[in-house]
């Protein structure tokens, strides 16, 4: 009975902020009451029309997109030097140094970035690329870590050594073999790269251009006006987000329903 | 030697890096649709001389043919050896059929002809039903039955498996062993088996090669590793047995623990010392004194099997296990003359 009554209670804690600012978005009027006066679509017309979050969100959408294809590109050859390196020093020594940035506060990450890019030599500060880049360090040891431990349990080495000994070449092993294996765990990689850079605040806050400012880095400034704008605007982001981890799981799912080459009928 | 041999291994040798392990002058070679297993304790290389001919390691020196020709600088690719690994390794994305199939469909092998050749191997390993299932939803031994039939499809020039059966639970074991080597002689393939099982071994070879250190200790039949083993562990490793060591007593006698045995002539000096083998079936427990080589003895263990009795006896000064059907107590034990082997003593 008990557990019963704090997982109750756990889970109103956990699901009323998101529910309240469900029902604020809606809102009229929110002044001093518990829950506001009148129901209105007119705070989403208004986010809609406002052009620094239509800016802001398709910058996000742009720089999510981008971290996600960045980290496939540089995150699948890395985890698999890092899965067929033989020395296992060599391995234990990556996977200590790709953790890395998981414990370095995005923030700290920021002021290196400040103090690098704001040089002569590389005034890229403020630009778009570089906000990526950031989005990078900070997405890519989530991506590491499910790619690699999905290699190692998949056996994916022996997987590969039997494909050899059956005929096939390199190429066709990595496209037969290892992206196909590895397809579950890169999307599901992918996920939390697209939720962490859509959500991503103080590293973009710090960095980005005031043109391409992100959709959290925006929104900021909603709570200064009015209620039930600042509500409608969080629950774009939420559903931006939401979107983001939907897609993947099904596109996971999707995956797993196609045939994988011709089989006849 | 012969000239027709499917793989040959002549004078193999490898080490591994910063160790002593490895493969050491090995020479054998398998014929056309033999089976060889190979056993040895763990750590003794038998894996090791698999990825040697399979191309997944290299010799340091000496040779690798299959099918006449010499393979030992190719690939593993080219070396087209059907492997079936300790995890299978059946790939987890694709079907029953898009596994078996896989090997055709990387040699370009026409759509129209993929189909019939991976249906006919389906239907030889007995798992017609299951061409749509995925790995994951079969069973260890219809996994292995997959294994056995993407390995063999294109036809390999050998056929490599590595300890393919310890993952399978007993009773399923027992019925793959026998379906390997049916679905082997079908394909009329030579093949290499490796194992640490030795009932497996003697169940299953053509010729069991004994592999202790890196070295192969005896290649040869069943029957002759069992009943002329070349030394101590060879005789101690495939079967039970009683290892005794004495000292000549005359051209035909040896003084043991157990007391002095009469033997067949040994030809040693009297004085020299001889180790004896004697396989524990082979000595017949005797209710009654008396006779040559009749020793009393005292069980000491008594292991109840079913059909035989594993008994360790108490004789003299040493011990001695016996393997009988007989059923009652035990008092004396006869060692029969023509059961007494003479081992080298290095």
């Amino acid at each position: 009975m008990i557990p019963r009554w704090i997982t109750t209670a756990y889970l109103l804690y956990l699901v009323a902020p998101i529910a309240l600012l469900f029902v604020g978005s809606f809102g009229d009027l929110w002044l001093n009451t518990l829950l506001p006066t009148g129901t209105t679509f007119k705070w989403y017309k208004e986010v809609a029309a406002d052009p620094s979050f239509r800016r802001a969100f398709s910058a996000s959408l742009f720089v999510a997109v981008m971290t996600c294809v960045s980290c496939v590109a540089i995150g699948l050859p890395l985890a698999y030097a890092v899965f067929r390196a033989r020395n296992p020093r060599v391995r234990a020594l990556a996977r200590v140094l790709y953790q890395l940035p998981v414990a370095l506060p995005a923030l700290v990450l920021a002021f290196g970035f400040i103090l690098v890019f704001s040089s002569d030599t590389l005034p890229w500060l403020g630009s778009v690329w570089l906000l990526i880049a950031g989005h990078i360090v900070l997405g890519l040891p989530y991506f590491l870590q499910t790619v690699v431990s999905d290699m190692q349990r998949l056996g994916l080495r022996v997987l590969e050594e039997a494909a050899d000994s059956l005929g096939s070449n390199g190429l066709q092993r990595f496209l037969h073999i290892v992206l196909p294996a590895l397809r579950h765990s890169v999307l599901s990689g992918l996920i939390i790269v697209a939720a962490l850079s859509i959500g991503e605040f103080q590293f973009s806050n710090l960095i980005s251009g005031f043109l391409n400012r992100t959709y959290p880095v925006v929104l900021l400034q909603a709570f200064y006006g009015a209620t039930g704008f600042a509500c409608a605007a969080t629950v774009i982001l939420l559903a931006l987000a939401l979107t983001a981890t939907v897609t993947g799981a099904l596109s996971a799912r999707g995956a797993d329903r196609l045939p994988s080459f011709g089989a006849p009928a | 030697m012969s000239a027709a041999a499917s793989v040959r291994l002549e004078n193999a040798t490898f080490r591994y890096a910063g160790g002593a392990a490895g493969i050491f002058d090995a020479t054998f070679d398998i014929a056309p649709g033999e089976l060889i297993v190979c056993i040895g304790p763990s750590g003794s290389g038998k894996t090791t001389l698999l990825k040697l001919i399979a191309g997944f390691l290299r010799l340091d020196s000496g040779r690798v043919y299959l099918g006449g020709e010499d393979v030992s600088a190719a690939t593993v690719r080219s070396r087209e050896c059907g492997i079936v690994f300790q995890s299978y390794a059946l790939f987890p994305h694709m079907t029953v059929w898009e596994n078996v199939a896989y090997p055709l469909r990387v040699r370009n092998i026409p759509l129209a002809e993929r189909g019939p050749r991976a249906a006919a191997m389906l239907d030889m390993v007995g798992l017609s039903g299951y061409r749509d299932r995925l790995p994951a939803e079969l069973s260890g031994g219809q996994q292995q039955r997959v294994a056995l039939a993407r390995a063999l499809v294109f036809k390999p020039r050998a056929l490599l498996l590595d300890e393919p059966l310890s993952a399978l639970d007993a009773a399923t074991r027992v019925t793959m062993r026998d379906e390997i080597r049916r679905i082997q002689k079908q394909n009329n393939v030579a093949s290499l088996l490796i194992t640490h099982d030795q009932d497996e071994a003697l169940s299953l070879a053509d010729r069991i090669a004994v592999l202790r250190d890196g070295r192969l200790v005896q290649v040869a039949t069943p029957q002759e590793i069992y009943d002329r083993p070349v030394d101590a562990f060879v005789a101690n490793f495939v079967g039970r047995a009683n290892l005794i060591d004495g000292i000549a007593a005359g051209a035909d006698a040896v003084d043991t623990p157990l007391g002095r045995l009469a033997t067949l002539p040994h030809g040693a000096v009297n004085g020299a010392s001889i180790r004896l083998l004697v396989r524990p079936e082979r000595v017949e427990p005797s209710a009654a004194a008396g006779g040559e080589n009749v020793f009393a003895a005292q069980i000491v263990h008594d292991r109840f099997f079913g059909a035989n009795r594993e008994i360790e006896l108490t004789v003299g000064q040493g011990s001695i296990k016996i393997e009988t059907a007989m059923r009652g107590g035990i008092a004396h034990v006869r060692v029969p003359r023509e059961a007494v082997q003479f081992l080298p003593t290095h």
